[in-house]
């Protein structure tokens, strides 16, 4: 019999699976609408799709890892209005931070523009947002800024930070913060520009105290300027 | 962003699994729309948009066995089924979306991946009709045709709302294209390059390229868009047409069998690569892109007697090396049959058809039914209704008819 590659396997179970998720979710906001609002089930029906939600969302993060980690992943670069990319975040997001009762924000200048692939970059926030809920105590803040020439998106929170001994094999297999740290990594370094390629930081958050993800993208030089 | 009224738009809703359809359907209820048309598959759809107008298209980008939502699309635009001014969101999956972002040249005017959330959809699609609401000047001059007053409109929102000035750029190199001013598009495309990278504008500026004759540094446009993303097929159909300008005709027809195993629907470059083929002789390359075309085109808007006609030459062709197979001639007759149902009034359609009739019975040796046709066609010819053999033709049958 042919060798199969297990990992494409993998990937379009997944794809199976994430499918079903969406079924799920189409079904269950058909039975939150067919519901009184008072109905005492539904804090839990929210609760249930708020799970949902996430697991759809961890589901592309892993399609994404496997396309990034396999090489097959075609970046689709564009330019995006950092104001508008970030407001889609949070208003995708905001219903799971109430659910567990957080404040989400964002930060950025109403101009700033930056170069990335979208579809990429919303897995990465989204994967950082879902991580930060899990530590923060109140608040997560999404900010972005250019430096240098670099797009800088930091994912900020008023949790207890990350630990010291950062980058131990330990970490990676411990739970899906080493698998999601992994996913921004690639993600990164799969943006490109002239000589520069995306990386990741962990670092602490000046503003709110907790840990702060930072993704910087590669950005193109401007000639003009 | 301002809260849309929904109430007086009308809106189509094209999908083709049931559950999801009545989910969208109430969804759309739900914001206010009080027009809402369904389609279950893009045939219908296309009945729809040539019968009535719509504000708001949203399509479901797999739409079962027949077109996807992106052909559909291209199908609608190209014809010019939808004006400028009408919304088409496209609904896809992670697996479908891109395709959708690769075609470069016909985009929706937004995209939402499923699953998607009530409140998901009333944002994206209240957001997209902002955006149409602020370019409509843009877009009522691009649906006249009046590319100058297009771009003065364009110029003015670009001042307005600068968060827009991607879309007035875009528009603005397009209009320059179809006024013919090159040199201006070239240029504009190669500003914005320089400070951003978009995929249009490197699609624009080997377009451009091409247009003023410039067919090396087209090529190397078309080719970056390549190396970018291998989804960007039409940049392959632009290559096709550089090689084919320059008498390539090898390397046209490599580059667009390359394109059809990314994105086989699309009708135009199956013809394309049909007429390649038929010119380099290979008739059994060009049968199975006509024969592909033939398949595509019902519904279709490209639904037109050269797709058939062209299908009946590459048979012809292969008949010219020997009879055709059983299967070949079920094909023939059936696309014959189609002919003779919907394209058998015009007499150059009737001259062609009766020619590769003739063919393929000479190759069975069937001499006397081809004879046979051959008389029904100068018996057509004499009353008006088919245009004559040539005298090639003509002396070609006498010798073959042996009299």
């Amino acid at each position: 019999m042919k060798k199969i590659d297990i990992s494409t396997i993998l990937a379009s179970a997944i794809h199976e699976s994430k499918n079903q998720v969406g079924t799920l979710l189409y079904q269950l906001q058909s039975l939150k609408e067919s519901m009184v609002s008072k109905d005492a089930n539904q804090k839990k029906i929210v609760s249930i799709e708020e799970s949902l939600k996430k697991l759809n969302d961890e589901w592309v993060e892993y399609l994404y890892l496997y396309k990034l980690a396999s090489d097959g992943y075609d970046l689709h670069a564009d330019t995006f209005l950092l104001d508008e990319f970030l407001d889609d975040q949070v208003f995708a997001l905001q219903p799971s931070a109430n659910a567990r009762n957080l404040e989400l924000g964002y930060a950025c200048n109403e101009s700033l523009t930056g170069v990335f692939d979208e579809r990429l970059m919303t897995a990465v926030v989204s994967t950082a947002v879902y991580n930060a809920f899990r530590f923060a105590k109140s608040k997560i803040i999404i900010n972005a800024k250019q430096e240098n020439n670099f797009l800088v998106i930091s994912v900020e929170d008023d949790g207890p930070g990350f630990k010291q001994t950062d980058d131990e094999p330990d970490d990676f297999l411990e739970g899906n913060t080493g698998l999601g740290l992994y996913f921004a990594e690639l993600s990164a370094s799969a943006h490109l520009a002239g000589n520069a390629r995306g990386y990741i930081k962990k670092d602490s958050s000046a503003s709110l105290g907790g840990a702060s993800l930072i993704v910087y993208l590669p950005q193109p030089v401007r000639e003009d300027c | 962003m301002a809260q849309q009224d929904f109430s007086k738009k009308k809106a189509l809703l094209i999908e083709d699994m049931a559950e999801a359809r009545i989910m969208q359907r109430k969804m759309l209820t739900d914001f206010g729309f009080t027009s809402i048309e369904i389609a279950m598959k893009a045939e219908t759809a296309i009945e729809l948009l040539k019968n009535k107008n719509f504000d708001v298209i949203l399509s479901d980008y797999n739409l079962g066995n027949g077109k996807d939502g992106q052909q559909l699309l291209e199908e609608v635009r190209h014809s010019k089924l939808i004006p400028n001014t009408a919304t088409y969101l496209m609904v896809t999956a992670e697996t479908s979306i891109e395709m959708v972002m690769g075609a470069i040249e016909y985009q929706p005017d937004g995209y939402i991946t499923k699953p998607f959330s009530q409140a998901g959809l009333q944002r994206r699609l209240s957001k997209l009709l902002e955006t149409k609401d602020r370019l409509y000047d843009v877009n009522v001059a691009l649906d006249k045709g009046e590319y100058e007053s297009a771009i003065a409109a364009a110029k003015v929102v670009m001042e307005k709302y600068p968060s827009l000035s991607g879309k007035c750029e875009r528009i603005i190199g397009e209009s320059f294209i179809e006024l013919q001013q090159y040199d201006k598009a070239l240029s504009l495309f190669s500003k914005i390059l320089k400070s951003r990278k978009m995929p249009w504008a490197l699609f624009g500026k080997g377009k451009s390229y091409f247009l003023m004759g410039e067919l090396e540094k087209a090529e190397q446009s078309f080719r970056q868009l390549m190396l970018d993303n291998r989804f960007f097929v039409s940049a392959y159909d632009w290559l096709a047409k550089i090689q084919f300008s320059e008498g390539k005709l090898e390397d046209a027809q490599a580059t667009l069998i390359e394109a059809i195993a990314r994105s086989p629907k699309n009708i135009l470059r199956q013809m394309e690569l049909g007429k390649i083929s038929l010119l380099l002789n290979d008739s059994v390359t060009a049968e199975m892109s006509f024969r592909r075309a033939v398949f595509l085109a019902k519904y279709s808007c490209y639904n037109t007697a050269e797709v058939y006609l062209n299908h009946l030459e590459s048979l012809a062709r292969i008949s010219d090396d020997g009879p055709l197979l059983p299967r070949q001639r079920d094909n023939f007759n059936s696309t014959l049959k189609k002919i003779h149902e919907s394209f058998f009034e015009d007499p150059d359609h009737k001259a062609k058809a009766y020619s590769c009739e003739i063919d393929v019975f000479l190759a069975d040796k069937d001499i006397l039914t081809a004879k046979q046709i051959f008389e029904a066609w100068l018996s057509e010819v004499k009353g008006g209704a088919a245009t004559a053999p040539t005298k090639k033709q003509s002396s070609a049958y006498a010798e073959s008819f042996g009299s």
